[in-house]
């Protein structure tokens, strides 16, 4: 007890700082993971299905529709929830998100960029089994061909 | 107070700092989730391709347009000016140096939106400032520069001026363009060290 009285400073302090780093190594309201590990999937471009690859995945899908007007283009059977872009990380839609695992969940929006933008936000986060569900797959390939003009050689 | 006290006392200290540092040494987003969301639902982080084409034809130096494709994709073509940072490669150096080197405005484009989109989320999350996303990347581009024609009888003063940007765009992509791939690497090799005497760095 006299021990406990003498040091009464230090432990106090000792508790603060072991607060501190509980909340930072738990907490889902601030970035702590390495940026590169978790765009990774997007450097592979792994992290985007379209419909038919969508139903073909096992396990439990959770379906986050990003846009407050629009609906799905298409038919898939999973759980779909209607989580506006600028709500998403409400602490209760982000526990959805990461008590959904190890399911996946797939991002839709008709905007892609919007798409992108929140999957690498929740990807940072350190949401695990997240793609982005696009009815357009082949969007960054170029589909264009670009005729030189010989006549300015 | 006693030595050990003052001892224990430091220590805690420097327990302190550590807790507020980042918990591994590598590259992570530093700033709120929250507020990055907002600050990247903004629209004014989305520039069309027209207004693009406007910096283009006006050689403005004080913006900065990276093309995120792969060296062989960015060989084969590519908006007059923009220097090439394969998306891939984004996080193997430190973003920052090529990021903020005192231009105004960053604008990334890839072949679509998802290349560009990752980038600007990362930039953003890295805490830099000025980073545009040029919207619907080079499909965009071929689809509304490239391909625009005007087939109508009259043409309003905005139609005409916008019409013309877009044609003079057109002109200076495709001379760009057309050079013999020897040029062209000159060229963009020109450009890169032109880059980096401005930033006052060594080759």
């Amino acid at each position: 007890m006299e021990l406990l009285k003498r040091f009464k400073v230090v432990i106090a302090l000792v508790l603060i700082v072991l607060i501190l780093v509980a909340v930072r190594s738990t907490g889902v309201n601030h970035f702590r993971n390495d940026a590169k590990k978790w765009a990774e999937t997007s450097f592979r471009q792994t992290n985007t299905l379209n419909p038919e690859q969508a139903k073909r995945l096992k396990g439990k899908i959770l379906v986050i529709n990003l846009d407050k007007n629009t609906k799905l283009s298409f038919e898939i059977a999973a759980d779909i929830k209607n989580i506006p872009a600028d709500s998403i990380l409400s602490r209760m839609n982000i526990k959805t998100i990461l008590n959904h695992a190890p399911g996946q969940v797939l991002l839709y929006s008709s905007d892609q960029g919007l798409s992108a933008r929140v999957w690498m936000i929740l990807s940072q986060l350190g949401c695990k089994n997240l793609f982005i569900l696009t009815s357009e797959s082949d969007n960054e390939v170029f589909k264009y061909k670009f005729r030189p003009d010989t006549m300015l050689n | 107070m006693n030595t050990r006290v003052k001892f224990s006392a430091g220590l805690l200290c420097l327990g302190f700092i550590l807790a507020l540092l980042p918990l591994s040494g590598r590259r992570s987003f530093n700033v709120k989730p929250q507020k990055l969301l907002s600050e990247m639902l903004g629209a004014d982080t989305y520039l069309s391709v027209d207004q693009v084409a406007k910096f283009v034809v006006s050689e403005d130096s004080s913006i900065q347009i990276i093309d995120l494709r792969s060296p062989e994709e960015f060989r084969k073509v590519n908006i007059p000016g923009s220097i090439n940072i394969p998306y891939s490669n984004l996080l193997d150096n430190d973003p920052a140096s090529i990021l903020n080197n005192g231009k105004s405005r960053n604008i990334f484009y890839s072949n679509g939106d998802f290349d560009s989109n990752y980038t600007l989320a990362i930039a953003m999350g890295l805490n830099m400032k000025n980073t545009f996303v040029m919207k619907g990347g080079l499909n965009e581009w071929f689809n509304t520069i490239m391909n625009s024609s005007f087939t109508g009888e009259r043409i309003s003063a905005r139609e005409n001026s916008l019409f013309e940007t877009r044609s003079q765009a057109k002109k200076m992509f495709t001379a760009m363009n057309s050079l013999p791939d020897s040029l062209k690497l000159k060229f963009i090799q020109s450009k890169h060290s032109a880059a980096k005497k401005l930033d006052g760095g060594c080759e």
